[in-house]
């Protein structure tokens, strides 16, 4: 590595330096009560497969150029010089952390591993040794957002093609349509992802709640999250942001899919708007008695898996329990659950980036957990934990059936 | 008075040859003395000690007074210093909470920073003795103020160190086995050669101080310096007289005093500057995720 790399690596280090950071980097007492919380680490013993592990490697090099200590007694810390070897162990810790905060329920002092993992992804970035595939999909979604008003007709036409599939789940309303697409003044703007599985459930659901709603022009995901891009991933989210407030909609509604919603709820600052989770709607509209669900449609044992970045990280614990209950009288819980609950091992982008052998190596645990719920059908309510838990149902040949709670909601709705 | 005698015996096996008369000339005024001149006489003995010692001595001095204080400063300003940084570096631009959330975040984090439940919950056998070494290291500190006669809080003719000596052995006990487990796998694996010296660091710390308390309170003839001694050196130091401690710590054990409190002004250097800073960023660190 060259100096003027080693150098603007630095630069960008000291851009992740705020107040919670350094006392992330400072405080850490490396008890090890931490190791066993990841998945990574219970499917596969290795201590780089540890938060302590990965967050060691940042430490080490924040040692280095950023405290006293790295400078008189490096040896005291084993600090790491910003060179082609500690990069590839920074990539090794970054890409092996789904940044499902779990071990930060295990810390004594809440170190946010997750955190420290967006200054390895952010050098990452610097070297230009990051996932290409996450870039590009970023950039397209940047792109898109650009020349939204140029694909207008054609996503336009493409969606109102849906409205046959959607009827087919809840008839069509004289009163509204079926589908809309940027519509003024809704009560709530759903965004989708480019998918119409993320589309047409979600649509009967509201369209059986008599909801006035409209279809977001942009996908929720945001590759810069998972890349680790705070620049992007705010021109990701402000795409939205921009079109709810051009809408004047009430309520922005994030497709099941756990990144979209805490970017959006929690990452992204200030919005005029009300931002929930699908889960959160459906629930509402149960408790409101706005949606009747049959309890005989859905057979066998049904268990729930809490997406990290909507329960752990977002606070939706609750509700999709409480839709459940409206599913189903035969429901059981993961053991662990709620905010300890093992991570799928599919986020923080190893779904996008494709990784299944890591996936299906790190994500043992979590098949063990899905099997030792005696289930036969898992639903969740994100899709990178949707991708992997049908992976892993076929990869360990589990015989379970992984649904969105969206789809098993849409398929229970009581018709008039 | 045995103790006097005692002591100023001690004193003048203690002085080398080149003060050996003028030490033995204090005794001697010591032995046909009242009480209060007699400590007089012992004070002068030592400083004779302390004066014929060479550059030993000047260390000695170096390390049981103004070392002491240049080290609480180091530690209050390094921890001030600390604290600033962070007050000073950008703010986090949105939240870290975990859910579910706590109805009182600010509680939260005093529970988590004091229960550590997290601990308790995953691995209680390690959270045992970190309740014990946590407890006992305040107790140990309110045990060192209960030294200086300003600030007792036994009773001033007590010969026990506050706990007599059991605060010692439950902060010797859980540091070995904080040890003991930093040798084993997989704590092993993720520790630095820091981190194992500051453990080495606080065990000699505390044998020397249990060595200490325990004669004090349980030897059959007690430590060479007793507590009353050490409230003189404390008194000394509360008030800024700057005098010499060999004048009221006598006798040759007066080296592993003197190791004592180096341990210990290298142990209040550090703090602000290792991971035992944990002690000031714990609340805050917690209220990260309870808020």
């Amino acid at each position: 590595m060259d100096a003027a790399t080693s150098t603007k690596l630095k630069q960008l280090f000291e851009t992740k330096l705020n107040g919670a950071m350094r006392l992330y980097l400072d405080t850490c007492a490396r008890c090890g009560v931490c190791v066993e919380a990841c998945h990574v680490y219970a499917s596969m013993p290795q201590l780089r497969y540890s938060a302590v592990g990965r967050a060691e490697v940042v430490r080490k090099v924040f040692k280095r150029y950023f405290k006293l200590q790295g400078k008189i007694a490096p040896w005291l810390g084993e600090v790491l010089p910003m060179d082609d070897q500690t990069m590839a162990a920074v990539s090794d810790a970054a890409w092996s952390c789904t940044g499902c905060r779990r071990c930060m329920v295990w810390c004594p002092f809440g170190i946010d591993t997750q955190m420290i993992m967006s200054i390895a992804k952010l050098l990452l970035i610097g070297a230009d040794k990051e996932p290409k595939l996450l870039t590009m999909l970023s950039d397209m979604s940047i792109a898109k957002g650009e020349g939204a008003e140029e694909t207008k007709a054609s996503f336009d036409q493409a969606v109102m093609n849906l409205a046959p599939e959607i009827e087919s789940l809840w008839p069509a309303s004289p009163d509204r349509p079926t589908i809309s697409v940027g519509a003024m003044g809704a009560n709530v703007m759903y965004v989708a992802l480019a998918g119409k599985h993320s589309i047409v459930p979600a649509a009967a659901i509201m369209n059986a709640a008599g909801e006035k709603w409209t279809l977001s022009r942009f996908e929720a995901v945001n590759f810069a999250a998972f890349l680790g891009d705070p620049k992007k991933m705010q021109l990701i989210a402000r795409r939205i942001h921009d079109e709810a407030i051009r809408l004047q909609a009430k309520e922005v509604v994030i497709v099941e899919c756990g990144t979209a919603y805490r970017v959006m709820k929690y990452m992204t600052g200030y919005h005029p708007f009300k931002v929930s989770a699908f889960v959160e709607l459906i629930a509402r509209y149960v408790r409101e008695g706005r949606i009747h669900l049959d309890r005989s449609r859905l057979p066998g044992k049904v268990t729930y898996h809490d997406p990290c970045q909507i329960a752990r990280n977002g606070g939706v614990i609750e509700e999709p329990r409480f839709v459940i209950s409206h599913l189903t009288d035969n429901f059981v819980e993961l053991q662990p659950n709620r905010e300890n609950n093992w991570c799928c091992g599919g986020g923080g982008g190893l779904v996008a980036m494709g990784e299944k052998e890591f996936r299906m190596a790190s994500g043992r645990v979590k098949a063990d957990q899905m099997k030792a719920s005696g289930a036969q059908v898992i639903c969740t309510a994100c899709e990178n934990c949707h991708t992997q838990l049908t992976d892993l149902n076929e990869h360990y040949s589990l015989g379970m059936k992984v649904e969105f709670l969206s789809h098993l909601v849409a398929n229970a709705l009581v018709k008039p | 008075m045995p103790s006097v005698s005692d002591a100023v015996s001690a004193a003048t096996q203690a002085a080398p040859q080149a003060a050996t008369q003028q030490a033995a000339q204090a005794v001697s005024a010591a032995t046909q003395a009242t009480a209060p001149a007699a400590t007089d006489a012992v004070s002068s003995a030592s400083h004779a000690a302390a004066a014929a010692g060479g550059p030993l001595a000047a260390v000695y001095y170096f390390i049981m007074v103004p070392m002491v204080y240049l080290a609480i400063l180091a530690l209050v300003v390094g921890v001030v210093w600390r604290i600033v940084v962070i007050l000073r570096s950008p703010a986090q631009p949105y939240s870290l909470t975990l859910y579910p959330a706590a109805r009182f975040g600010v509680f939260a984090a005093f529970r988590d920073a004091f229960g550590m439940r997290q601990v308790r919950q995953h691995k209680p056998f390690f959270w045992v003795f970190l309740v014990i070494f946590h407890v006992a290291f305040i107790l140990l500190i309110l045990a060192h103020i209960d030294i200086i006669p300003a600030t007792r809080m036994l009773p001033a003719a007590s010969k026990h160190m506050l706990g007599a000596g059991s605060v010692g052995v439950a902060l010797t006990v859980s540091l070995g086995y904080f040890i003991l487990r930093r040798f084993r796998s997989p704590v092993r694996e993720i520790s630095t050669p820091g981190d194992y010296l500051l453990l080495l660091l606080l065990l000699f710390l505390f044998l020397l101080g249990d060595m200490i308390s325990w004669s004090n309170s349980w030897g059959a003839h007690g430590f060479v310096m007793t507590k009353k001694d050490f409230a003189l050196y404390f008194d000394g130091l509360a008030r800024f007289t700057f005098a010499d401690p060999r004048a009221v710590l006598h006798g040759s054990h007066y080296h592993f005093v003197v190791l004592h409190v180096l341990f210990a002004n290298v142990f209040f250097i550090l703090l602000p500057f290792t991971k035992i800073v944990h002690t000031f960023f714990t609340i805050p660190i917690n209220l990260l995720r309870r808020k």
